[in-house]
């Protein structure tokens, strides 16, 4: 058993009236040789460590070690608490979680990646944003999970799930391509439709860039991140109404591939290119990257002295080179 | 493509910020550790194309001490692998290189390690989601994924290369 179509899947789950995430846990099942629970307690300890992230970054209005991120996961909420959002409190709930857990994976904390850390917002975003407004216990989240890697699996063997591979569509679409199939099937959707909803939430993302600022995980990743929530449920919420993407979602993810591999090296997290080369970007960039060549200086310095000490007595030394 | 896993897809566990900037060069780092059963002595790591781009911002270079060191991609110590690479006095330089003209994927990093009078290297690609490719180890030519602890017995196989 190995699925690598979401033509397979469907297949499987008719056949085996299955839900993806029951295909999903067969799939392990039969290709680990581990026990369904091994495996159902092992997505439990991701989804309890995706808990705490969100739980951290709503309270933590620290910045991130480079300044420019940090502290918009506590205005969020704090919006919300006021008690007059636009977008409900569904929406808004993913995106303050979905940015709590972004702001975290910025400044090195700890994280699942889903399918990436650079993505690793989206699926918190939308789960414990379910949990809190719905009747959707953590067990039913570790299930969704399984329809979310189900999803991805399909994504990333047929195409790619990361920036540097695909720009940005392969991390922050992927990630809320599976999220907008992953809500469907909580929200007890057939698999057709979370597979639907899966291919109109990649279709809107499409040809997106990877041009991080300065390199760093930070700007404009975050806040794609919070965005992804608002598509997936919007993709969810036309698949639910049995809107169907006229494009099957395999040659959605097909296309994918095709963009990602036509896309610029510049536009692919090499930070070369999009925003990350605005003038405010490589503003960012000089600032940041000027302080660290200083540090490595004055490292390699301190290492010559205690080199040349008659003690023998060797320090690290970091030596970085300057391209330019 | 190499995913086999809904443990690839989902995870890993890892601090941030990138999962193939970060969590996936834990995984060569610590390739190198398996291999020679503790931290090395001294290395020299080469970085291609991407991660020489961006090493910086995704902390590419304390990723890949902190695998040479031992630890989990979760491990919090990672943020301050310089430190823990300096009190061990693990000697360590970068090197910044375009694409690799080894292996085609703009996430490569060679690490060439002593330990005693032992000397390995090995080249690992990370190619998304946290998951690394293993493509050499000295002149043999491999081709494996680390992506969990468990697939780190696939490192072990090669200890005598």
């Amino acid at each position: 058993m190995d699925i690598q179509s979401t033509r397979d899947l469907l297949d499987y789950c008719q056949r085996e009236n299955k839900s993806i995430a029951e295909a999903m846990i067969d799939q392990e099942h039969f290709k680990s040789g581990k026990p369904k629970q091994e495996i159902f307690d092992m997505m439990k300890e991701r989804l309890e460590k995706m808990q705490r992230a969100v739980n951290e970054g709503l309270e933590d209005a620290s910045e991130a070690p480079s300044g420019i991120s940090g502290g918009d996961a506590v205005k969020m909420r704090a919006y919300i608490d006021a008690g007059d959002v636009l977008s409900g409190s569904i929406i808004s709930d993913a995106m303050a979680c979905s940015m709590a857990t972004s702001e975290s994976n910025a400044r090195m904390g700890v994280i699942v990646a889903t399918p990436t850390a650079g993505a690793a917002g989206i699926l918190p975003g939308v789960l414990f944003s379910l949990h809190k407004n719905t009747d959707l216990d953590l067990d039913k989240l570790v299930m969704g999970l399984f329809t979310a890697s189900m999803l991805g699996y399909i994504i990333a063997n047929r195409s790619f799930i990361s920036g540097a591979a695909g720009g940005c569509q392969a991390e922050v679409g992927s990630a809320t391509a599976m999220a907008a199939g992953t809500i469907v099937e909580l929200k007890g959707g057939s698999p057709q439709q979370a597979v639907h909803a899966t291919a109109m939430a990649m279709k809107s993302l499409l040809g997106l860039v990877c041009d991080p600022v300065a390199g760093l995980v930070e700007v404009p990743c975050i806040k794609r991140n919070v965005i992804g929530t608002s598509i997936a449920f919007s993709a969810a919420d036309m698949a639910l109404a049995s809107i169907e993407s006229r494009i099957p979602c395999d040659e959605v993810i097909d296309t994918m591939y095709d963009i990602g591999k036509n896309m610029p090296r510049a536009l692919r997290e090499t930070a070369l290119g999009g925003l990350a080369i605005t003038p405010t970007g490589k503003q960012v960039k000089e600032r940041l990257f000027s302080k660290t060549k200083l540090v490595k200086q004055l490292k390699g310095e301190n290492s010559d002295e205690s080199q040349n000490n008659d003690n023998g007595i060797k320090t690290a030394s970091g030596v970085i080179p300057d391209r330019e | 493509m190499g995913y086999n896993s809904c443990f690839d897809i989902i995870g890993p566990i890892m601090v941030g910020p990138s999962s193939s900037h970060t969590a996936g060069a834990v995984w060569i780092g610590r390739a190198v550790f398996e291999l020679l059963g503790e931290a090395p002595d001294r290395v020299e790591i080469t970085l291609y194309d991407s991660f020489a781009e961006t090493y910086q911002g995704h902390g590419t270079d304390k990723a890949l001490l902190g695998g040479l060191l031992g630890f989990d991609t979760e491990d919090v110590r990672i943020k301050h692998a310089y430190d823990h690479a300096e009190e061990i006095n693990l000697i360590h330089t970068f090197i910044l290189e375009e694409s690799c003209p080894e292996f085609n994927h703009p996430n490569v990093a060679i690490i060439k390690a002593e330990k005693g009078n032992k000397i390995l290297e090995v080249g690992g690609a990370s190619v998304g989601g946290g998951l690394s490719q293993i493509f050499r180890i000295n002149n043999i030519k491999v081709e494996f994924t680390i992506s969990t602890n468990e697939d780190l017995k696939k490192v072990v196989k090669y200890k005598n290369a």
